[in-house]
């Protein structure tokens, strides 16, 4: 009896926040047009810790109502002048719908009971009443509130994160519907629960499943496999990794145990990705290690066979003899040298550690300089060297790497020699061409197939025929050529005829403004 | 010894033409080298002026990988040259991840090949072939 009764609510917007026991007492409005029966329940309520409010009719009460309010009870009288007590309570009600009204009336009768009730009232008390009687009312009344609050309290919180849930779950399934990887849940039934787009399309043949749907109705043996392997494994802490092959591409399937927070398995997650392309380029990576490995072995093999001729002492050669089989070995070592520090280059330019120290180059200069550097070589073949457009002088210049252009320059040039004929020609030129530096290297040597017109610029491609087979390459300088042009923002191209000779025109942006004699000084 | 048999030998790298013809004739053996298979099997249809070794030596990837396997079957079909021996010296044993390397006399048949030399071949070894084959 003494229990002090919670409070009621602030407004219903704070409900959820609501404490099942406050500190303050209950409030409660008493409204009776009786002066005595007002103040009796007033002191009666006082006395057991509630805070009672009086009002003497109608009006009255609903002022108080509105000024003092909120009341955890509502003790009315029926019948007051101005304005009645279902009318009262009807207006109390519509503003607080957790008030608990009680009526307190001398007119008992079980129509005025049922009305009252049908209005809303809680219950009834007739007049005249018992202290006990009107405590144990409003007790019963406030616990039946409390109760009620607490539940909708309790519910709305069920609600309210029923909705956040809902909205997690709609989320994680867009997210998963949206992914590139294909994903599976399967359950340690061995049933598909879970199958996103992307898992549809990669697993067509049981695309059209509905889910569930066993894991038996997956064709491929691979991808069944490894996710019983998964489910049955004991414990359940297996985690599996495999490329399997399904359809036209390859996908990595990583299959992991879906482990509840008991930490027992409930199934497995399978992810599918699309490893096809990576394979492809590892394929391709194999194969250029082959190639390397077949090329560097024939200078290689000749070499230990010059070497091996020479010290099985069997062909009783003589010095001069020796001597000329060490120069053939000691060639094709220097290929091998060449090839070595290309296929360096070509690494560092295909792993971006190829850095260039960029400055205006002067290109007629440049070029100049590499066809000085080649005379010698040309001379010992009876071939002329003639050059054009050194003159410009100045005026072509381009933002360059002085080294690795003088590089490409002298590639080309070393190239026109070695594949001319004795008292060839060798013309090269310097222009410029729109927006380029263009320099052109031409000669009436053997010339190309325009088969390999297309491959000579693919890694150890070299120009098989009776006019090669004695020069020695690597098959790699004018792969050089074209990555080193390309990393200065130009193009190589090659016109050729074969038997008739070739021309490689390698064209560099201009340097625009360099030509300007302000701006350069 | 100085039995003066032909060897027709066929490489595109003039290194191994040079090395193995100096090989062999170390034994006195007559050698014929051509640098491409082309020119070897138009040698050896000439009509009149035919030329007619007692065994081929060759290489495998010249022009193209095929040439060395297509010039030694080429051989074999020939009744002509079917009864040639032919010994193939490579430095490839493999393409594209498929070991071709014969291992049993059964891959050296479907080469069309009498014996597979890895290069470069050591002198002896290729000289004790040739012995045994000429037999």
């Amino acid at each position: 009896m003494s229990e002090p009764a919670p409070a009621p609510p602030a407004d219903s917007a704070s409900i959820s926040a609501l404490p099942v026991r406050a500190a303050q007492p209950a409030r409660i409005l008493v409204v009776d047009d009786e002066l005595g029966v007002r103040e009796g329940c007033r002191k009666i309520l006082a006395a057991e810790g509630y805070e009672a409010v009086t009002a003497g009719d109608g009006k009255a009460g609903l002022e108080q109502f509105l000024e003092r309010g909120p009341f955890a009870a509502l003790l009315v009288d029926l019948q007051m002048p101005r304005m009645s007590g279902l009318e009262l309570m009807r207006e109390v009600r519509s503003r607080d719908p957790d008030i608990v009204p009680i009526i307190i009336t001398a007119h008992a009768t079980i129509d005025t009971a049922v009305e009252g009730t049908r209005q809303g009232a809680y219950s009834y008390i007739p007049k005249p009443f018992t202290p006990d009687e009107l405590l144990l009312t409003i007790k019963n009344g406030l616990e039946r509130r409390t109760l009620m609050l607490e539940a909708r309290r309790l519910r709305q919180e069920r609600e309210k994160r029923l909705l956040e849930l809902a909205s997690e779950r709609s989320k994680s399934n867009t997210i998963i519907a949206a992914m590139t990887d294909g994903i599976l849940v399967i359950n340690t039934d061995k049933l598909v629960v879970l199958r996103n787009n992307a898992a549809a399309r990669i697993l067509p043949d049981c695309a059209s499943r509905e889910i569930p749907f066993p894991l038996e109705a997956i064709t491929s043996p691979d991808v069944k496999e490894i996710v019983s392997v998964v489910i049955d494994s004991p414990g359940g802490f297996m985690i599996l990794s495999r490329q399997i092959p399904l359809g036209q591409s390859t996908y990595m399937v990583n299959v992991s145990p879906v482990i509840e927070p008991g930490g027992e398995t409930s199934g497995a997650v399978a992810v599918f990705s699309d490893v096809t392309e990576m394979k492809k380029l590892d394929t391709a990576k194999s194969m250029f290690v082959s190639l390397v490995a077949h090329e560097v072995k024939s200078p290689l093999a000749a070499t230990e066979g010059w070497l091996n001729l020479i010290l099985s002492g069997m062909l009783k050669q003589d010095a001069a003899e020796e001597h000329r089989m060490l120069q053939r070995a000691l060639l094709r070592v220097r290929t091998l040298r060449t090839m070595v520090n290309e296929l360096l280059s070509l690494t560092a330019i295909q792993t971006g550690n190829f850095s260039l120290k960029r400055a205006p180059v002067k290109v007629a200069a440049l070029v100049a300089e590499v066809v000085e550097a080649n005379r010698e070589k040309a001379a010992e073949k009876k071939i002329v060297i003639s050059m054009s457009g050194e003159d410009s002088g100045d005026a072509l210049c381009v933002l360059a790497d002085r080294d690795t252009l003088s590089m490409v320059y002298a590639n080309l040039v070393e190239n026109a020699i070695k594949y001319s004929r004795e008292d060839g020609h060798v013309w090269v030129s310097v222009r410029e061409s729109g927006m380029y530096v263009t320099v052109a290297v031409k000669d009436d040597g053997i010339g190309l197939s325009p088969e390999d017109c297309t491959k000579v610029f693919d890694e150890f491609y070299r120009a098989r025929n009776e006019h090669t087979a004695s020069i020695p390459g690597t098959g790699l300088g004018l792969s050089l050529v074209k990555r080193l042009t390309e990393l200065h923002e130009g193009t190589v191209t090659v016109a050729s005829t074969l038997g008739k000779g070739s021309e490689f025109t390698v064209s560099i942006p201009v340097l625009a403004g360099a030509s300007d004699p302000v701006t350069r000084s | 010894m100085g039995d003066a048999a032909t060897i027709l030998l066929v490489d595109d790298d003039k290194d191994f033409l040079e090395l193995e013809r100096r090989i062999l004739e170390s034994r006195g053996y007559r050698v014929i080298c051509f640098s491409d298979t082309r020119t070897a099997l138009s040698a050896l249809n000439a009509a009149g002026q035919a030329v007619t070794p007692d065994l081929v030596v060759t290489d495998l990837m010249m022009t193209n990988l095929d040439s060395g396997f297509t010039f030694a079957r080429a051989l074999k079909a020939d009744p002509h040259t079917a009864g040639l021996p032919v010994i193939i010296v490579s430095a490839v044993s493999s393409q594209k991840g498929f070991d071709f390397k014969p291992r049993t006399a059964a891959d050296l048949e479907a080469m069309g090949a009498d014996a597979f030399f890895d290069k470069p071949v050591a002198p002896e070894a290729l000289l004790d072939k040739v012995k045994e084959l000429l037999g």
